[in-house]
């Protein structure tokens, strides 16, 4: 054999390894990145928990309380100058971007959490990124713009409690009212104009559940006519859980079903077999 | 060099198998027919390997599909769920649905199995249109092999309606909704739309419980044994017309040039089915696929976005995607808008690539017969317009995907549908005419497109001095007419000993290549 031929049959399985390693590195860096989903769940997950410590709780059953604390409220008030206010006016009462008179607890927790606001451009659709507040700053908004609702007599939806509920029942719901435009994996997709379908698969339970009781538009709200309390429970427990019991059967390639398996399919699997069959296949 | 220990055992095992060969021999008959058919020869290209991943992913299928069906129920009742999915806990489902659920939690390898299989059909698909193209841009299709060109399409032909049917059979949301999509269009031909989908389903949308039996029969039975028949067809004609090979050092009309069957290319086989094996359940132990408990069992009620059909049916679900919604009314009848993309465009798809040995033939004016190989580049017009259908149904599996390249992309849909509507016509006319000009390009260089170049190769001559032949001049010492020199001796005195030189070339090619660390662009050797 000479020399040729030689450095040949080193570069061919040298040009196999490599290639199945950069699509493994391709498929790791087509899932969302870890870090940013940890941020937004830590802050978010345990921001009601904050939202209630020492507070009175001032609505019915079923919600979470928001501090009524005056030092709370003002310190609410001094972010919502500072960060809010360019926006939507001075005593949120609307300017370039609107009025929050009367959103309530759950919009304002929901918004900030989940990194929607603030928005670089209100032309933007707000998407779920890392949030710019952390948990107290967040309680804190909550508790102004809650006490802005309540003295203007519209206190909105307040932050929903989510209690354990059937995983069965949630799956039925989702499967009816949700995945038409999230996917049944909950991994989004696209609806018309341009508006984003946002994953569903970083969100806490409690945001899923403010969700559904807002409705961020384009989404549509839910309200207590639509889906009960339980109702919500039962859908934000099985979303949580469809996003965090792992993927049954393997690496689940960022969930979007039947496009990234072909797409694997044919880079991975015939692309691997083509290197082989040249591997192969020109050996006499 | 071996030991006398070693060469006496060699022997002893040779005897052993001249016995137990004569024995089978002596029942059978069968040593006459394999010699032969262990001497035949195959041709070592690495292409010709594509049609075989085909193959053994079909053997994988068989092998896990029977594995399968040992567990699926294939029946529409109705029953309530009790297992150890708790999201699925007591709901209503079909049987068929609960039992692909209990073979994927409850069956003891099922769910690597059922991945496998799934995986392998996706591989299989993606290696028959690689073969495909591999005889298309070649010219393999030519006569005699016209007829393995037919039966090869409708091999693909049916292996999508096999691929379609088994993805229907767990009857998950996905499947529900694919059906619901194949029944509106089966339902949008003219005249006999909806008596055809009333009978297959037995009934209105979403059918009756016999749905499930028959789509089970045709997916377990019925496409498997044609897909077998053709098979053994396909590959008996290609024993009895021997294999194509590329023009190459010592390649005839009517020699092929590689290894015999057995050992070596036996063993390449074999080694092939090795890895294919390796790849399909590696996939299948590590990387989900169709996670039917995620979507729910069907109900014409739900839906979910990102639905989509596999990608081999990508292209259809794209033109159902990309066709404008006009509508034709004539005689007080309306041909309904499916009908248009998903029964009249793979009808006229597939007639042509049917007809393509035939329009070739016509194209071209050759009617010889062939056995050697053309280059892509040699048939710059083929090329052209092969790339410009791969562009073209690229455009259309593209566009069923437009949901999630939107949403990644952070681009509006509609801008995206009508990008893709204006790119398939435009991507496979900008592609075709790109192919030519690079065919022609290539041609007029006689450059291999990935290879480097012939740089040349270093000779030295009588008188001591070294010259370097480049294509160009190895090109010029056999056509001389071209250059108005005349005649076979080609130069005029101003590179004395070049020609000579040139003679020699071929000569040393072995050596002189080796030695110059270059490599013969498309295994013509330069000089000649």
């Amino acid at each position: 054999m000479s020399r040729t031929n030689k450095s040949r049959a080193l570069a061919g399985p040298a040009a196999l390894v490599a290639l199945a390693a950069a699509l493994f590195s391709v498929l790791v860096w087509a899932v969302p990145a870890p870090a940013q989903s940890k941020a937004s769940t830590n802050v978010a997950a345990k921001a009601p928990a904050k939202v209630a410590a020492g507070t009175v709780a001032n609505d019915a059953g079923g919600t979470i309380a928001v501090s009524t604390n005056p030092a709370t409220i003002t310190a609410g008030q001094f972010l919502y100058d500072e960060h809010c206010q360019a926006c939507h006016g001075s005593g949120a009462v609307g300017a370039r971007a609107p009025q929050l008179l009367d959103v309530g607890p759950a919009a304002v927790d929901f918004m900030l959490s989940t990194g929607r606001m603030p928005l670089n451009s209100i032309t933007q659709q707000p998407l779920p990124g890392r949030p710019y507040f952390n948990k107290t700053e967040i309680a804190q908004i909550v508790a102004y713009i809650n006490f802005v609702d309540r003295s203007h007599g519209t206190p909105g939806v307040g932050i929903p409690k989510v209690t354990p509920a059937s995983l069965s029942e949630g799956n039925q719901l989702f499967l009816l009212n949700c995945s038409q435009c999230h996917d049944a994996s909950g991994a989004g997709g696209m609806l018309s104009h341009g508006y984003v379908v946002p994953s569903l698969r970083q969100a806490t339970k409690e945001q899923i559940a403010e969700a559904i009781r807002v409705g961020p538009r384009p989404m549509p709200g839910f309200g207590p006519g639509q889906l009960t309390d339980q109702q919500v429970s039962a859908i934000a427990n099985y979303v949580y859980y469809l996003a965090h019991s792992g993927n049954r059967g393997g690496f689940g390639i960022a969930n979007f079903g039947p496009v990234p398996e072909g797409f694997v399919a044919i880079i991975f699997g015939l692309g691997l077999l083509l290197l082989v069959a040249r591997l192969i296949g020109n050996r006499g | 060099m071996s030991t006398v220990a070693e060469r006496s055992t060699a022997r002893k095992r040779a005897l052993l198998e001249e016995k137990v060969l004569d024995e089978i021999d002596d029942r059978l008959g069968t040593s006459k027919w394999l010699r032969n058919a262990m001497d035949k020869i195959f041709p070592d290209h690495w292409s010709f390997m594509v049609g075989e991943i085909a193959m053994y992913s079909f053997v994988i299928l068989i092998i896990t599909g029977i594995y399968l069906a040992l567990f699926y129920s294939p029946s529409g009742s109705v029953v309530v769920y009790h297992g150890p999915y708790a999201p699925l806990d007591g709901q209503k489902m079909t049987q068929a649905y609960e039992s692909v659920i209990n073979l994927s939690f409850s069956v003891r390898a099922g769910l690597v199995m059922r991945q496998a299989h799934h995986w392998a059909a996706d591989i299989f698909l993606a290696a028959i249109a690689f073969h495909l193209c591999r005889v298309f841009f070649t010219g393999a299709f030519r006569k005699p092999r016209e007829t393995n060109w037919i039966i090869g399409l409708t091999l693909l032909l049916v292996a999508m309606l096999e691929g379609f049917s088994g993805y229907s059979l767990p009857d998950d949301l996905l499947s529900g909704s694919g059906l619901r999509v194949v029944f509106s269009i089966i339902q949008s031909i003219p005249f006999v739309g909806v008596w055809v989908a009333f009978t297959l389903w037995g009934g209105a949308f979403p059918g009756t419980s016999v749905f499930f039996t028959r789509l089970f029969v045709i997916h377990e039975f019925l496409f498997p044994l044609i897909l077998l028949g053709l098979l053994g067809a396909h590959l008996g004609i290609l024993w009895h017309q021997k294999h194509t090979d590329f023009p190459g050092p010592g390649k005839t009309e009517h020699n092929i040039v590689g290894s015999r069957l057995w050992p070596q290319y036996a063993i390449k086989s074999g080694g092939l089915f090795m890895f294919i094996a390796a790849i399909v359940f590696g996939l299948g132990g590590f990387v989900q696929i169709n996670p039917i408990w995620v979507y729910g069992p069907y109900s014409p009620a739900r839906g979910s976005a990102g639905t989509q059909p596999d990608w081999y049916v990508g292209w259809l679900d794209g033109a159902l995607r990309l066709w404008p919604h006009w509508e034709f009314r004539s005689f007080g009848h309306e041909i309904a808008n499916p009908f248009f993309p998903g029964i009249l465009l793979p009808g006229i798809v597939f007639t042509i690539m049917y007809a393509w040995p035939a329009i070739d033939r016509r194209l071209f004016a050759d009617n010889e017969e062939h056995n050697l190989l053309d280059r892509p580049r040699d048939k710059p017009l083929r090329t052209a317009i092969g790339v410009g259908a791969l562009f073209f149904f690229a455009d259309l599996t593209v566009a069923s995907a437009t949901d999630l390249i939107g949403n990644a992309l952070n681009i509006s849909f509609e801008l995206l549908i009508e990008i893709l509507q204006y790119g398939s016509f435009v991507a496979p006319i900008v592609a075709g005419v790109v192919t030519y000009k690079v065919c022609n390009l290539l041609n007029a260089q006689n450059a291999h497109p990935i290879q480097r170049p012939v740089g040349g190769i270093i000779v030295r001559d009588a008188r001591g001095a070294f010259h370097t032949l480049g294509a160009e001049h190895a090109h010029e010492a056999h056509d001389g007419d071209r250059h108005g020199n005349g005649g076979d001796s080609g130069h005029g005195g101003e590179e004395p000993g070049l020609e000579a030189a040139g003679l020699e070339a071929a000569g040393l090619e072995a050596a002189g290549l080796e030695a110059a660390g270059l490599e013969a662009a498309g295994g013509e050797p330069a000089g000649g």
